[in-house]
């Protein structure tokens, strides 16, 4: 019998006898084990599943960093409470829970192994905290409910049709139906013993207290009875939820944990380069199986809660991708091939190869049409706001690897772009012999002509052929020369980064454009580089050092701010109007560089800076990631026109930019808003140089010759 | 069916052309060289053609060891096998002594149907798969934009001025290609890895039984005139200015 019968409550010594009035030890046993049977046949059946598909991959390395990002993406919730509404309603639930959870082991322990915890003070508190949990995870409960089925908010379906499955509700109700039972037994528990001599301490339990104040007519022995009943509802259906977590939206709270502590502790944007082009039958992934088996558990760590959907460039300007769509409909393709792929695995005779019966469905055209596939910008917004960590942009950019490797069945504009690159090592395919031409009046010199510098500037593709491109490149060139830099350039030498080829899948074309610049940079003994463009900067940093290219590399802005921090750019020309700074993906998600272009930015005399609804981790792409630079943009709306309106709405005149692509697309988006008149993108470099007031010097001294030249 | 393309070498249409001081050719470094574009199409339509009838489709081509990358690249796209004449006698050829080395090549294996460029966009002679086709004693349709082949029989879309012409004609025949025809695959990676392993013959002329015989030569190459530099016209009255700018037009520029 319960051990805790032995104690006498009394002011001084409060406490209660646990399981009181519900004497069914065995019975309890006996359902509990039943519980815990359905829930290990559940995760085991899951786990074969897990294992039966999928390439090996180690993310059980760095234990230290795996359970930091474990404590703070799953204890502490960071990444859940990014978005507050509903990170405080999962927060409820979860901390609700939580502390339940442990309560209801400090009730079993004290019940099994009559450890006396219920007792004086500490039983005191303990009731009042567990009061204050249960009805926390009831208030979330409630929020969930009402988000769910009223408020219906579009990111927790596709397009307006809301996604919501027999598990959500079933869960909703069950979690509900345990606080519920829990207080009205608590109330009974009250009714009955209040009247016990002594018992004074009942309103530490203000709920049930509250509750059982309603129960004044019900006679002690129905109350009894009635608890019984209670008792055991709540204890079944909490049982049931336990062995409902293998079969249901629940196994969140084993696969998002452990997708957590899985994490990628690669820098971020990382793509696993393709090693061995000689040898390897294929390349990129065309089937299921393709991936590696963490990309497919991924999907089940999905708990459809869309937050990278609510960001989604591609998304929310009416294309057919939803990255919460893709993982899902991975998810239902990976339960449909798994069992089969285990039962031939079993059918097959020892020491032979199973025969896997071709899948019905095509992977990477009728799983995930080739419309959500291209449309994504690599922006990065899914994976930096997937509280349970999934990986979104390497499977897409494995599916186009597919594409373009294996069927070189992608996109004719894109085609004509990587011929471009090969034969001009440029998009646009400008003859190679005119990257330098930028430079002439800048007076820059190549390293081939002074290689005793600190800095390679690596202008990259848009800052040598894009007219709008090479301004940017020689107001960041003037600069640095004012300010002192030592830099050089590699003219002619330097060749595209190749990130657009990586990222649209051609990773053999981006290899030999990497492989070419490391060859050329390190021949010179280059250390440190300057980037304009992100897109440079991000592949030159973190993929360049897969073939050998370890460099140190800034952005531009960086820099700027730098010099600006110590006094060697003086800014004396103020400005008009108001700034506003769009945040590149290459820069900011990829690489946290959120504060120095603010700061550049700021410490121009009179500039005005506001924020645009989306900034920072938050900030709305503009379109050109992903290789989309150089694609139609044919469904929905322009990206870069949605992104323009916030500029608009945000009274900027100047959108503020740090990257050539953003340049472009702002300064296009503008003009579809037929704005022009009144407002402009400009880089950062440029506004800086404007602000330093050297222009009209320099402008004379270098026109002067130009005009020599023309008569 | 046996099919053949015969594809070019030529400098990339952006590369930067200079011509060589004494007049004889231009300066090849630095030079990013393709596969002539029109030979592209003619290419592209070979695999075409093998893909519904089946068969193999063989590149023939000529020119320095450089010229391999360019025939690689053919077998990249899906070709089977290429035939590599490098010989120096032919490196420059005209129109005639390049017909008559693809002629001697093409002579030696089956051919059913026979693809090239309309024009190769170095020389732009145009002529080359014309005398081919008189070399081998089989008929021609040129600058052609669309083919079908029903079983001996080829009709081909020639545009011309203000119409189109469908002309029909038999099998074997050599069709040379214009754009619009079709639109060159992307290879493959496995294509690209698969075609270094694809057989190549190199051959000299003499290989082919072929004495080399140059109906013309160039005699002298020599670089566009340069354009004249714009004129800004300076002044603070837009009416003179704008005088000056009819004057100019009328006098110097003769245009109005």
């Amino acid at each position: 019998m319960a051990h805790g019968a032995q104690h006498v409550y009394t002011v001084g010594h409060e406490g209660r006898e646990v399981f009181w009035n519900a004497p069914y030890e065995l019975i309890l046993f006996a359902f509990t084990a039943v519980a815990l049977a359905i829930f290990a046949y559940g995760l085991f059946r899951r786990w074969q599943l897990w294992k039966a598909l999928g390439k090996p991959e180690d993310r059980m390395d760095n234990t230290g960093e795996r359970v930091k990002s474990l404590i703070v993406n799953g204890l502490f919730q960071v990444k859940t409470f990014r978005d507050v509404y509903p990170g405080v309603m999962h927060a409820l639930i979860f901390f609700g829970f939580f502390v339940l959870i442990w309560g209801a082991a400090i009730d079993a322990t004290q019940f099994h192994i009559g450890l006396p915890f219920f007792h004086g003070p500490f039983y005191l508190w303990f009731s009042l905290i567990m009061e204050i949990f249960g009805l926390a995870v009831l208030l979330g409960i409630v929020i969930a409910m009402y988000r769910r089925y009223i408020e219906k908010p579009d990111r927790l379906g596709y397009r307006g049709t809301p996604d919501n499955r027999a598990d959500d509700a079933i869960v909703l109700v069950g979690i509900g139906a345990i606080i519920v039972t829990g207080f009205i037994i608590e109330a009974l528990r009250l009714h009955v013993n209040v009247n016990v001599d002594g018992f004074t301490w009942g309103a530490w339990s203000f709920v049930g207290y509250g509750l059982s104040k309603t129960l004044t007519g019900v006679g002690y022995d129905t109350a009894r009875i009635l608890h019984k009943w209670m008792w055991w509802i709540h204890t079944f259906i909490a049982l049931g939820l336990i062995a409902y977590i293998p079969w249901s939206r629940l196994l969140h709270i084993i696969t998002s944990a452990a997708n957590q502590y899985m994490i990628s502790l690669k820098p971020k944007g990382y793509l696993e380069p393709i090693a061995d082009f000689e040898n390897a039958e294929s390349f990129g992934v065309g089937q299921l199986e393709d991936f590696t088996w963490k990309q497919i558990f991924d999907s089940d760590a999905c708990t459809r809660c869309g937050r990278c959907q609510d960001g989604c460039p591609a998304y929310l300007t009416g294309k057919p991708l939803s990255p919460k769509k893709v993982i899902q409909d991975l998810k239902t393709y990976w339960l449909e091939r798994a069992p089969v792929v285990l039962a031939a695995k079993k059918a097959a005779a020892e020491g032979e190869d199973p025969v896997i019966p071709e899948p019905e469905k095509m992977m990477v055209g009728e799983v995930i049409d080739l419309h959500e596939l291209w449309a994504c910008t690599n922006c990065m917004y899914c994976m930096e706001h997937c509280p349970v960590c999934i990986e979104h942009i390497p499977k897409i950019i494995g599916m186009r690897q597919y594409k373009v490797l294996m069927e070189a069945d992608f996109a004719p504009e894109l085609q004509l772009t990587y011929r471009n690159m090969e034969n001009n090592s440029n998009p646009w395919g400008i003859g190679a012999h005119l990257r330098q031409d930028w430079a002439a009046g800048v007076g820059v010199k190549t390293l081939a002509e002074d290689s005793d510098v600190e800095y390679l500037f690596y202008v990259g593709c848009s800052g040598s052929f894009d007219d709008r491109g090479k301004k940017v490149a020689i107001a960041l060139a003037k600069i640095l020369k004012e300010a002192g830099v030592r830099f050089g350039v590699l003219g002619a030498e330097e060749g595209c980064c190749g990130d657009s080829a990586m990222r649209g899948g051609n990773e053999y074309l981006y290899q030999i454009m990497a492989q070419t610049n490391i060859e050329v940079m390190n021949g010179y003994g280059v250390k440190k580089i300057i980037t304009m463009c992100p897109h440079g900067y991000n592949a030159i940093k973190k993929d360049y050092p897969h073939f050998g290219g370890n460099f140190e590399v800034y952005h531009h802005t960086e820099i700027l701010a730098d010099l600006i921090a110590q006094g060697k750019i003086r800014l004396k020309q103020s400005v008009q109007g108001t700034f506003t700074y769009h945040d590149s993906c290459f820069l900011g998600r990829y690489n946290d560089i959120y504060d120095q272009p603010r700061n550049a930015l700021k410490a121009v005399p009179g500039l005005n800076l506001v924020e645009m609804s989306s900034n920072h981790a938050k900030s709305f792409c503009c379109g050109a990631g992903g290789a989309r630079m150089w694609m139609e943009e044919d469904i929905g709306e322009r990206i870069n026109d949605v992104r323009a309106d916030q500029a608009i709405a945000a009274n900027a005149s100047t959108i503020a930019v740090g990257c050539p692509f953003c340049l472009t697309m702002m300064a296009d988006g503008i003009k579809d808003r037929g704005k022009e008149e009144t407002m402009e993108a400009l880089d950062i470099a440029e506004i800086i140089w404007d602000a330093m007031g050297l222009e009209e010097a320099t402008a004379s001294a270098e026109e002067a010759p130009k005009e020599a030249a023309a008569e | 069916m046996n099919i053949v393309a015969c594809v070019k070498q030529v400098p990339d249409t952006e590369a930067l052309i200079k011509v060589k001081a004494d007049g004889s050719g231009i300066e090849e470094g630095g030079i990013k060289w393709v596969m002539s574009p029109y030979d592209e199409f003619g290419v592209e339509e070979a695999l075409k053609t093998k893909e519904k009838f089946g068969g193999e489709v063989t590149i023939v081509s000529i020119g320095p060891a450089r010229t391999m990358e360019t025939v690689r690249t053919a077998l990249a796209m899906g070709a089977e096998k290429g035939i590599h004449i490098d010989d120096p006698a032919l490196y420059n050829a005209d129109a005639y002594a390049t017909a008559s080395a693809l002629a001697a090549a093409i002579k030696g294996i089956p051919h059913d149907i026979i693809f090239c460029g309309m024009r190769a966009i170095d020389d732009d002679s145009g002529q080359v798969g014309s005398i081919l086709a008189e070399l081998l004693g089989l008929p021609s349709v040129t600058v052609i934009t669309k083919l079908d082949i029903e079983g001996s029989t080829a009709k081909a879309i020639k545009p011309i001025e203000g119409a189109q012409l469908l002309i029909e004609t038999s099998l074997p025949c050599v069709i040379t290609a214009q754009k619009g025809l079709n639109e060159p695959r992307y290879a493959s990676l496995p294509g690209i890895m698969k075609a270094k392993k694809k057989p190549v013959e190199v051959k000299k002329a003499a290989d082919l039984g072929l004495t080399v015989e140059q109906k013309s030569t160039v005699a002298k190459m020599s670089p566009p005139p340069a354009r004249p530099p714009g004129k800004i016209i300076q002044g603070d009255d837009p009416a003179a200015k704008a005088a000056e700018v009819i004057r100019l037009l009328r006098e110097e520029a003769k245009v109005i």
